[in-house]
């Protein structure tokens, strides 16, 4: 009877092993996460290259973590209440992470707050409001590329030079954090700035503001505008005025009419930020941050400064020119 | 000690299905890694073959639109007009506007067949360029001589020249990415003198090549220049900010068709004669392997029945092995036991647990026969003893008989002599006649009857006796020399120490199927300890008659068996009783052996 027993033991160990190495072989590479779903909240969904890239890196890093995700956003930077109503139309979507790019500095905050409350991971992107929420933040580092900025006309300074800076919106994070940065890159020069002005990212403004501040001082000769609408129209009024041949420039982002005017040397350099980046940065930490795993409070997207020079280089014509065959076509001009 | 390994288990069983299902095991882990790995390896090499042939087939377009663009470079660079408008000297206003609008039909009929064709320019040094349909502009900010492809069509004397991916900005108002396909025409012996012509190729023609087949989820597809600069990466943009690393000098150096990272990509590579591009398909293995995966379930299912019918198969071969051989157990616990009768074991099959079984049943026969035998002989021995014992007359009981005959004698009672000496004869006559082993029932009393007038004889005053035998029994045969003794032990252990007058009774009859013989005395009785030890050989004392009371005993239960023999009752200073039982009408199958 001993006997029998123990043979029965043993073949029921031995089926035991065999089971849990069957189990352990069957589930070995079943593991798959029921894929997440993420949506995207851009101040704007248009045509141009800087949501469209976001956009683009988004569902790039989308597409390789294996994630759903959804993309919203106004035509308008401008619509923060339509936005608004996109957030609570995303959260009724229970998505696990929303990464959002919020339109207003204090009008999104409520909103966000219920995005929060919802259980849902939040993740900003581009832009910061007055109160600190989300996981994560990632933007463009405006100090370090206005410092960038700086740093790179300091060149242009010597004892006469006289500077004035076109901003856009007066106490906005990006144009306090670019100027400040712009300040710290020049060092010592940064005493010559004679004036900033605010142009409301309205090119016509920046236009008339540059037109004045050249009438004010006649001898300015470095002008630098914090985003593409104070730069353009700045340079617009430079080139205008036909002082370009005296007076330094330099912008931020990049549009068609911008890298025309560096080609042409209006501008002699422009700091423009990774959009693309910044899309698939942001989606990759909002997964990390659902998934429950550590993220960085904050992720630098990068910047470049692009000079007539380097603006052709393999690196940079794609961060310039990041889609194909949409500028400019055939004989139009 | 080292044991060994089978010899580890305590049963043969156990030994049988361990090393069964280990032998399986294995086999199945090999057979398992083996067909896995092969699969694996299989499906590997059908997706690069498969990867292949789709990328392939993207070098092949690649190099059908690059072939298209030097055709048209090459006719351009050939043809009559071009050449007269390039080399011609003095040539007339006239004939300058003529030639322009033919060579810029040319051109118009190009871009307007082909939609990837972006532009198509020709540069002369000294003429007037000539750019699509003649109304687009130079780029007043670019100095088209240092652009990179202008420079290498000068390099490379009257050969086309084929460009990375880049944004053409030659052209005034327009950023276009797009391929450059780019050859200087010269008059052969003046290299310098002459033009550059450019065609572009819309980049969009070769990304959408890539975009539109898909390597899986995950999968994608680049593209590399002959120096290693990428000309299409769906990552360009991560690559450039070094958030993303690409494979580009492993892919140049690569000597097979396709390998495998440790990070479960497959890389397909295929390259082109013709542009010196290398076109690169990127597979995530793990996509690649769900059905290996499928194939791995199944496998493991084998596997796992496999197993389960190896040990059932284990567990019944054991049993058949092992049955006999725990008969043989059982048998031979049953042989300790003394039980031959079951020990007898069936011999099924002829192998060598058959041999065993059956040298096993020969032994246990043997055993059994000596056993028997041995028996037998010590019958026949204790018999034989018992036999030499009865045939003895106590010579003290002789010389005490003879010398009361004296002193009778003496005495001048000459009717107690002869009465004294006649029953002396008949008990000696009786002791010697040996031939007879049982005697009827009236015959052992009869015997008795002339001890005890003896006995009366010599103990006068002391014994008184009585005998009463249902005359049913009298014939009844018994064995002989069973009565006289319990006579003898009455007289010498009871009535001889009492004081006064002694009364024996002899009783005999019939009880159910058996005879009773029982032996009264009123003498001075046996205390229990006596009693208990009645049997043992020293109460045999030299006065009694060689029959002692055990040998009474021993022999009743030779002949009839352990149902019968001798009993005692009795009580100090009250008297004791033996009784002898027999059974009715033995039969005498024993005669003459005693």
């Amino acid at each position: 009877m001993g006997n029998y027993k123990q043979g029965i033991l043993t073949a029921g160990l031995l089926f035991l092993a065999a089971a849990l190495f069957g189990i352990w072989f069957w589930q070995g590479r079943e593991r798959s996460f029921e894929p997440l779903r993420i949506v995207l909240i851009q101040k704007a969904v248009d045509d141009t290259d800087f949501w469209t890239s976001v956009y683009e890196g988004g569902r790039m890093a989308a597409r390789e973590l294996g994630v759903e995700l959804t993309i919203m956003g106004p035509e308008q930077e401008s619509e923060t209440e339509l936005q608004n109503q996109m957030i609570l139309e995303a959260i009724e979507q229970k998505p696990d992470a929303i990464a959002l790019t919020p339109s207003g500095y204090q009008e999104t905050i409520p909103y966000a707050e219920q995005i929060e409350e919802a259980g849902i991971t939040l993740v900003l992107m581009d832009s910061t409001m007055e109160k600190e929420m989300g996981e994560s933040l990632i933007a463009t580092d405006n100090f370090e590329a206005g410092s960038k900025m700086g740093a790179y006309m300091k060149q242009f300074v010597d004892e006469e030079t006289i500077i004035g800076v076109v901003g856009h919106v007066r106490g906005s994070s990006t144009a306090t954090e670019r100027e400040r940065g712009f300040r710290e890159g020049l060092g010592e020069a940064q005493k010559q700035i004679v004036k900033v002005v605010f142009c409301d990212s309205s090119e016509d403004k920046a236009y008339d503001l540059t037109c004045d501040l050249l009438k004010d001082y006649p001898k300015m000769n470095l002008i630098v505008g914090l985003n593409e609408y104070s730069a353009v129209g700045a340079a617009r009024a430079v080139k205008d005025l036909g002082i370009s041949e005296n007076c330094h420039m330099a912008g931020f982002d990049s549009s068609i009419e911008e890298i025309q005017l560096l080609e042409e040397g209006i501008f002699d350099a422009i700091v423009i930020q990774k959009p693309f980046n910044m899309g698939y940065l942001g989606i990759e930490t909002a997964v990390r941050a659902a998934r429950g795993r550590d993220v960085e409070t904050y992720v630098d997207s990068g910047s470049e400064l692009i000079t007539k020079e380097n603006m052709y280089s393999e690196e940079n014509q794609k961060l310039l020119f990041p889609f194909f065959g949409k500028i400019g076509r055939d004989d139009g001009v | 000690m080292k044991k060994n390994f089978l010899t580890r288990f305590r049963s043969i069983r156990t030994s049988i299905i361990f090393s069964f299902a280990l032998l399986i095991i294995f086999a199945l882990l090999i057979f398992l890694v083996l067909s896995l790995k092969l699969t694996r390896e299989t499906a590997l090499e059908n997706s690069a073959e498969y990867t292949s042939q789709l990328i392939g087939q993207v070098n092949n377009d690649i190099d059908s639109y690059i072939g298209y663009m030097e055709n048209i470079s090459f006719i351009v660079a050939s043809s009559k007009d071009v050449r007269d408008y390039l080399f011609e000297e003095d040539l007339s206003l006239e004939r300058q506007k003529e030639l322009r609008e033919r060579i810029s039909g040319v051109f118009q009929t190009i871009t307007d067949t082909r939609d990837d064709i972006t532009n198509i320019a020709l540069l002369p040094e000294e003429r007037e360029c000539l750019i699509n349909r003649g109304k687009s502009q130079l780029n007043p900010f670019i100095n088209v001589s240092e652009l990179s492809w202008y420079q290498d069509a000068l390099e490379a004397g009257g050969k086309a020249v084929l460009s990375s991916s880049h944004v053409q900005n030659a052209i005034h108002g327009s950023y276009d990415w797009v391929v450059t396909l780019s050859r200087n025409i010269s008059r052969g012996e003046d290299p310098g003198a002459g033009g550059v012509f450019f065609v572009d190729l819309n980049y969009s023609a070769i990304s959408n090549l890539c975009e539109r087949i898909s390597l899986g989820n995950r999968g994608y597809i680049y593209i590399l220049d002959g120096t290693g600069g990428i000309v299409y990466h769906p990552q360009q943009q991560l690559i450039y900010s070094g958030m993303k690393q690409e494979l580009i000098t492993e892919v140049m150096e690569a000597e097979t068709s396709f390998f495998e990272t440790k990070d479960g990509r497959l890389y397909t590579i295929s390259r082109s004669e013709q542009t010196g591009w290398i076109v690169v398909g990127v597979s995530v293995v793990s996509e690649l392997m769900q059905r290996v995966d499928a194939a791995r379930k199944i496998y493991v299912l084998i596997a796992a029945v496999l197993f389960m019918a190896a040990l059932i198969l284990a567990y019944l071969l054991s049993d058949e092995i092992t049955k006999p051989i725990k008969a043989l157990e059982k048998s031979m616990k049953e042989v300790e036991k003394g039980n031959f009768a079951h020990a007898v074991l069936v011999v099924r099959e002829e192998n060598e647990i058959g041999h065993l079984s059956r040298n096993f049943n020969m032994m246990t026969e043997e055993i059994q026969n000596l056993i028997e035998q041995r028996d037998q002989e010590q019958q026949i021995k204790r018999k034989s003893e018992l036999k030499v014992l009865q045939s003895q007359i106590n010579p003290h009981f002789l010389y005490n008989t003879l010398d009361s005959i004296i002193w009778m004698a003496e005495w001048g009672k000459n009717q107690e002599v002869v009465r004294m000496t006649s029953s002396l004869a008949k008990l000696l006559r009786r002791s010697i006649s040996n031939e007879q082993e049982t005697v009827t029932v009236a015959e052992e009393v009869e015997y008795t009857e002339t001890y005890l007038t003896i006995q009366k004889m010599r103990y006068k005053d002391k014994l008184e006796y009585e005998i009463l035998v249902d005359p049913e029994i009298l014939q009844e045969k018994i064995i002989k020399l069973i009565l006289q003794p319990l006579v003898e032990n009455a007289i010498y252990h009871g009535i001889k120490y009492k004081e006064g007058k002694g009364m024996l009774r002899i009783q005999g009859f019939r009880q159910e199927n058996q005879i009773v013989l029982q032996v009264q005395d009123d003498g001075k009785g046996m205390d229990a300890d006596t009693l208990a030890h009645i049997f043992e050989k020293h109460t045999r004392d030299t006065r009694s008659n060689g029959v002692g009371l055990n040998n009474v005993n021993e022999r009743i239960q030779l002949y009839y068996g352990c149902g019968y023999g001798l009993s005692f009752r009795s009580r100090l200073e009250e008297g004791t009783e033996a009784v002898i039982t027999l059974p009715l009408g033995a039969k005498e199958e024993n005669d003459g052996e005693l």
